[in-house]
């Protein structure tokens, strides 16, 4: 019978992707565009305790996808970045601004670093994916004759990141690009519980990174 | 009737297994060498044995105990810190050198860290206070400055205990050293010894062990303007760690408020 892998399938898949909804909007400030050894950073902003501190996995995701794909632009690690730019980067000393950097640039040392890793832009990232609802209930049990759960949870998520990015040669705010994303993940128990996952971090990860990768190149 | 399965075991010595010691250390090669114009000062760095064994001992309630050590970090801290910031440098075993200009030998004089479950927040925290001593070549203390470091690590990013705090010890000695780097030419004792070309200072008259820092520093200090603070060696409620006392200490500079004020004094 051909139904049971049918059925197998649609399992599988509904239990990688549960409804999301994402939204990405642009602010461009001034024209942008990435040329032969140029590279870029995407950078935390650490600077306090908050609750809008991009998660260390969302940004290494947001870098990777933004060096990936057939389009995709040179990355430096954020760690390998503020290592070279030792101790100008850190939480304490960074530029809060970019009317900071032109007195950073000023400096003959600094200057040279950054021209030999080539760097364009500097992507600060704020944000955070927060759980924001949550119903239901299950019960699992276990017995002499087996075992098994019963019951129905649900959860929402919710992610909202921003990406403001620095022109390095310009030292000027080149524009602005946020990404929203919203999801529902569901896991329904009789006998074996079933989650079918909002991947909302997952998504909002690849709609920033995708229209990061076109602004640096002014494709958008 | 529910018998105790496999699974369930496990799970109970897992539970089981919260409370132990848990024993942090700080992974040495994380320390870049700043990128900076070097001071034109060539300085012996003094790091005795109080700085390279300090282990902050902590007991909480319901937590478990725990040993912060970050004393053997120090020589690789400030042997990558030198490295940058000094156009000289070389580590000595006492605070004379005389074939140096000078000699600069760092404390720890207090170490607090919190959980995220104690600050209702995401963040595994950790403050260190580091006092700093400047010797002339001959060993006479030129002055002394206090230096507050912070570091965090977000429970996000990381799941124990263990890797959240050595990353917010990590952290903290990161900021300490980008401080230190961007600020030492700009303490205004370090700035007007190296302005008067790095001179010896009048030897101070000695005194009893338990006087003689404590006189040192104002004594030394009125050509230097030597800011205010309270002196290493001096007798101090929080120079060494009691364990498990987490009560408010009125004398505590280290807390968010000063670090976002000092951010705000020594960016760039």
């Amino acid at each position: 019978m051909k139904i049971w892998p049918t059925i197998s399938g649609i399992l599988a898949v509904t239990a990688l992707s549960g409804c999301v909804t994402a939204t990405v909007e642009q602010i461009r400030e001034t024209a942008t565009s990435m040329g032969e050894g140029d590279s870029i950073v995407v950078l935390g902003r650490r600077n306090r305790p908050s609750q809008a501190e991009a998660e260390l996995d969302f940004i290494d995701c947001v870098s990777r996808k933004v060096a990936g794909g057939g389009n995709g632009v040179q990355v430096i690690s954020e760690q390998e970045f503020v290592d070279a730019m030792f101790p100008w980067f850190e939480p304490r000393t960074a530029p809060l601004n970019t009317n900071e950097l032109p007195e950073l640039l000023q400096q003959p040392i600094l200057a040279q670093r950054l021209r030999e890793i080539g760097l364009k832009y500097l992507i600060w990232l704020e944000g955070s994916t927060q759980q924001t609802a949550q119903a239901g209930s299950m019960s699992c049990s276990i017995s002499p004759g087996g075992g098994g759960c019963f019951g129905f949870l649900t959860w929402e998520k919710d992610s909202s990141y921003e990406a403001s990015v620095w022109d390095a040669h310009t030292a000027r705010t080149a524009g602005r690009v946020s990404s929203d994303a919203a999801g529902t993940s569901y896991m329904p128990a009789i006998v074996v519980p079933i989650p079918i996952i909002a991947r909302v971090q997952n998504s909002a990860c690849s709609s920033l990174a995708d229209q990061l990768k076109q602004f640096v190149q002014n494709d958008a | 009737m529910v018998r105790v399965t496999a699974p369930v075991l496990v799970s109970l010595v897992l539970l089981g297994g919260c409370a132990g010691t848990a024993h942090l250390e700080i992974e040495t090669s994380r320390f870049p060498v700043p990128v900076m114009q070097k001071a034109p000062v060539r300085l012996g760095i003094h790091l005795d044995d109080t700085l390279t064994s300090y282990i902050h001992k902590e007991t909480i309630e319901k937590k478990g105990d725990f040993e912060v050590a970050v004393g053997p970090a120090q020589k690789d801290l400030f042997n990558n810190l030198a490295m940058g910031v000094f156009e000289g440098y070389e580590f000595v075993s006492e605070n004379r050198a005389p074939h140096l200009d000078g000699v600069l030998k760092p404390n720890i004089a207090e170490l607090q860290f919190s959980l995220p479950s104690q600050t209702r927040s995401d963040y595994y925290e950790i403050w260190i206070r580091y006092q700093f001593q400047l010797f002339d070549r001959e060993g006479n203390l030129i002055g002394n400055w206090t230096l507050p470091a912070y570091g965090k690590a977000s429970q996000k990013d990381h799941g124990s205990k263990s890797t959240g705090l050595e990353e917010a010890a990590l952290a903290a000695c990161r900021d300490a050293m980008a401080f230190f780097s961007i600020n030492f030419t700009r303490e205004t004792m370090v700035s007007q010894w190296l302005a008067a070309g790095k001179p010896l200072v009048p030897p101070q008259p000695a005194a009893p062990a338990a006087q003689t820092a404590a006189a040192a520093a104002p004594a030394a200090a009125p050509a230097a303007a030597t800011p205010a603070t309270p002196d290493p060696a001096a007798p101090s409620t929080v120079g060494e760690d009691s364990g498990g006392d987490t009560s408010p200490d009125p004398t505590n500079v280290l807390n968010n408020e000063n670090i976002a004020a000092d951010a705000a004094t020594g960016a760039t």
